[in-house]
């Protein structure tokens, strides 16, 4: 069990820095078809910040706004966004994940249309990738109930 | 006889009759007087209660609307395109992040003055660099001398900051500065590695510390106590 951290330095910092690092996370998830980057990295970096809240704010503070039903249920969302994308393509009349199809129920050019499909299925890639790190480890940093009770 | 004794008994029966209405009167009144109370209580308990809730609700209106600002003009410093998809974008993303993240930028923040601190801390930042100038300058000059006259110790002072994050930038700053490094503070305590005597008896002078009260406002209230406490003294010695 992570507790608070006792170092008022790295609190506060932490505190001031995790929105900062957050809009950053989805800045490199939005540029991705632009600059570096993209949904696996800015994923991480989301993932990195709620980890960085987990370990200065202790487990308990941070429970409200990432807990490990909610990482695994945006995982499954990351998922089914990214392979909804992909089947809507296949059911207009496309490839798996040929975006060009796209443009015709969106009403823009095919280029747009690309542009706009490769947003959203990395915008899934950034949840599912976040959603995962941020299960994995809770799963390793909170006590398991049974094996908890078995030591006693 | 007979009927004499009738009516004395029809009387005393009339007589506990009118005892009784006046006895179960007045304690309608008391309960009316008491159900009045209760209710007045109630209104003002619930007049309470939506007063500090809008209190609550404002400031948290504040802290959303203040964090969404700061952010999207972090967006628009690391995004560099100025179209219109990509601002949308940009306010989505912020609105989204300050919505999740709206308690974390401003805690224990005196709301009304939160315009007042973020001039007086513009204000501090160039002091700051000056001060970081001029201790690089002492410390090159330390280094630099052959026989290096320098006498690393670690100090520690009390502190009469009061919240965390005035406490932080006191830190950062003395980190800042070279010659001077914060080790910890525990509570009111803080640790500082200096480089030199200058820099220790710097520290001690508290002028740093002094401008950061300032921004903060936590000096600045502890002033006016002391000024109005001794103006009651002066009045009661009739200087």
């Amino acid at each position: 069990m992570i507790r608070e951290s006792d170092d008022v330095i790295v609190r506060t910092v932490a505190r001031l820095l995790m929105p900062f690092i957050t809009l950053y996370a989805l800045y490199v998830v939005m540029h991705g078809h632009y600059s570096p980057g993209g949904g696996f990295q800015g994923g991480v970096i989301l993932a990195a910040g709620f980890i960085l809240l987990v370990v200065t704010q202790g487990i308990d503070r941070v429970k409200r706004r990432m807990s490990q039903e909610k990482a695994i249920i945006f995982s499954s969302l990351g998922l089914l966004i990214y392979a909804g994308i992909g089947a809507l393509c296949l059911i207009l009349g496309g490839d798996y994940l040929d975006y060009g199809t796209l443009g015709r129920p969106l009403s823009v050019q095919r280029a747009e249309a690309r542009s706009l499909g490769i947003l959203g299925v990395e915008i899934g890639v950034a949840l599912g990738v976040m959603a995962v790190m941020c299960a994995i480890f809770f799963a390793i940093f909170t006590p398991d109930q049974k094996n908890g009770r078995r030591e006693q | 006889m007979e009927v004499t004794l009738l009516i004395e008994a029809t009387e005393s029966a009339f007589k506990i009759l009118e005892d009784a209405r006046n006895h179960a009167a007045g304690i309608m009144d008391t309960t009316v007087e008491l159900m009045a109370e209760e209710s007045r209580v109630l209104r003002d308990k619930k007049c309470r209660a939506i007063f500090t809730g809008a209190q609550r609700r404002k400031t948290r209106f504040h802290n959303f609307m203040g964090t969404a600002i700061i952010l999207f003009i972090f967006w628009s410093l690391l995004s560099g395109h100025f179209d219109l998809f990509h601002l949308v974008l940009g306010a989505v993303c912020s609105l989204a992040v300050s919505y999740l993240f709206h308690d974390l930028l401003f805690v224990n923040v005196r709301i009304g003055n939160l315009r007042t601190m973020a001039w007086r801390f513009l204000i501090y930042i160039p002091w700051l660099l000056g001060q970081i100038l001029i201790a690089n300058m002492h410390v090159a000059a330390l280094v630099l001398r052959p026989k290096m006259p320098i006498s690393p110790r670690i100090i520690r002072f009390k502190t009469k900051l009061e919240t965390d994050i005035s406490k932080v930038t006191l830190a950062n700053s003395i980190t800042l500065t070279p010659g001077t490094i914060t080790i910890d503070i525990r509570g009111d305590e803080f640790y500082v590695h200096a480089l030199s005597h200058m820099v220790a008896d710097d520290l001690y002078g508290g002028e740093m510390e002094d401008r950061v009260a300032h921004i903060f406002m936590e000096g600045d209230h502890l002033y006016l106590q002391d000024a109005l406490d001794a103006a009651r003294i002066y009045e009661t010695l009739g200087v």
